[in-house]
């Protein structure tokens, strides 16, 4: 077997005979493979204690949760704080209260975010794809989708931002780029990669960057800008735009 | 001990009931804090856990007798320490004594299997911990986190290559893997 590379449907057999999910007639196969191939049954031990190390990490976080859960000592050590402490939470809360009521968002930017749903991302591929001209063939570029989809915003741009200097013009990777720093709450940097492929006529994100160009713009309260942007009679987005602006009105 | 195999929680709550108390008094005679009580409590717990995971805890064993010997052997030997060496220790006539020999080789690997936890990053301790601690299949893991189940899985492996990648990095290349 070899040592140095493990194919996923391998390792998900590995693992199907750990947990004890693989049906009889393939375990008896593998119970065959294994009693013969010394290589498999090294990869059998480390899959093991791997698992192992998960779920001791795993046993660690239950059996701290459980004992926080059990702390009624702390429960009554709050119950008898000082009076002195009780208005000290309160002034508390209520500097909060003026300091949000101070920073509170604009009317714009409360349109902003019943409007802002962040880019669903494109589908990851089961298996690492081949190397090949297109930068979405890039498993760094799959690897930074991933962590898109699981809401690692700025761990996803970093990862496509070091694809863009060998691919500057790319569509692809300035509209996830733009994607991951609006999600990040980061207009300003989204701003230029949008407009970007806002004025790229060819790219099938062309519609969809326009879209988010359109927000940042009513974001920052731009209304000049926000009609340059020439969504109104868009069939997706059209709509959406209009009553926007006439909300605005 | 079926339960603590599968780390069914309802089962690692009812040992927390029944049998920490008894660590935290001891703990608390012997200038210990409840703190102190809680890390040995955990510590005896992993012990225990470890053991039956490779079958070498009988059926029909007495957990809380085991936990609370290990717990109170890991209070002696931080007791003997430099810090503690004045302190004195409220001997215990009812626990049978038995060697500590048994759980040494036990901790040692548990510090292993902690070094290759170490090693993982956020993402993959919450995946893999979701499919194998809490043994949630791909599709609810997939529903919680708001991704496909082909993520998922994919994320999955990737996470397993890297810890055996690390692993084979301490093992140093294709030498068996110490357990």
């Amino acid at each position: 077997m070899n040592q140095s590379a493990l194919h996923q449907q391998r390792f998900e057999a590995i693992e199907a005979w750990l947990l004890g999910t693989m049906p009889r007639p393939e375990r008896e196969r593998f119970e065959a493979d294994l009693a013969r191939d010394p290589g498999l049954r090294a990869e059998v031990d480390l899959q093991r204690e791997n698992m192992l190390a998960v779920e001791l990490g795993g046993l660690r976080n239950a059996m701290r949760a459980i004992a926080a859960d059990d702390a009624p000592a702390q429960r009554d050590a709050r119950a008898g704080r000082p009076l002195l402490l009780r208005y000290a939470a309160a002034v508390a809360v209520l500097l909060t209260v003026a300091v949000w009521w101070a920073a509170r968002p604009t009317a714009d930017e409360r349109l902003f975010a019943r409007h802002y749903v962040a880019d669903p991302g494109l589908p990851v591929p089961m298996s690492v794809p081949p190397a090949g001209a297109g930068v979405s063939d890039d498993p760094v570029f799959h690897d930074a989708m991933v962590a898109y989809k699981l809401g690692d915003h700025a761990e996803a741009r970093a990862k496509w931002a070091a694809l863009l200097p060998a691919a500057p013009t790319n569509d692809t990777l300035r509209y996830y780029i733009a994607s991951a720093a609006l999600a990040e709450g980061r207009a300003q940097e989204a701003l230029p990669l949008l407009q970007a492929v806002a004025a790229d006529g060819g790219s099938v994100f062309n519609a969809k960057a326009r879209w988010y160009l359109f927000l940042v713009h009513l974001r920052s309260g731009d209304t000049a800008a926000m009609d340059t942007v020439g969504l109104d009679d868009d069939p997706v987005y059209g709509e959406r735009v209009r009553a926007i602006k006439s909300g605005r009105e | 001990m079926d339960g603590l195999r599968c780390n069914d929680p309802a089962v690692l709550r009812a040992l927390y009931k029944q049998h920490f108390p008894s660590v935290r008094a001891h703990v608390l005679k012997n200038s210990g804090t409840v703190t102190d009580a809680e890390d040995l409590f955990q510590e005896a717990m992993a012990v225990l856990w470890l053991r039956v995971k490779d079958g070498a805890m009988k059926e029909g064993s007495e957990a809380g007798a085991f936990l609370f010997r290990v717990a109170k052997n890991k209070w002696l030997d931080q007791l003997r320490s430099a810090s503690h060496r004045h302190m004195r220790v409220v001997p215990i006539e009812h626990i049978p004594e038995n060697p500590v020999e048994e759980t040494t080789a036990t901790e040692e690997r548990l510090a292993r299997l902690r070094e290759v936890y170490a090693n993982m990053d956020e993402r993959c301790r919450n995946v893999l911990g979701r499919f194998y601690f809490q043994r949630e299949d791909l599709a609810t893991i997939a529903a919680a986190m708001g991704v496909e189940e082909d993520s998922i899985r994919t994320i999955k492996y990737r996470c397993m290559m890297k810890l055996r990648a690390f692993r084979r990095r301490i093992n140093g290349g294709d030498e068996p893997i110490r357990p």
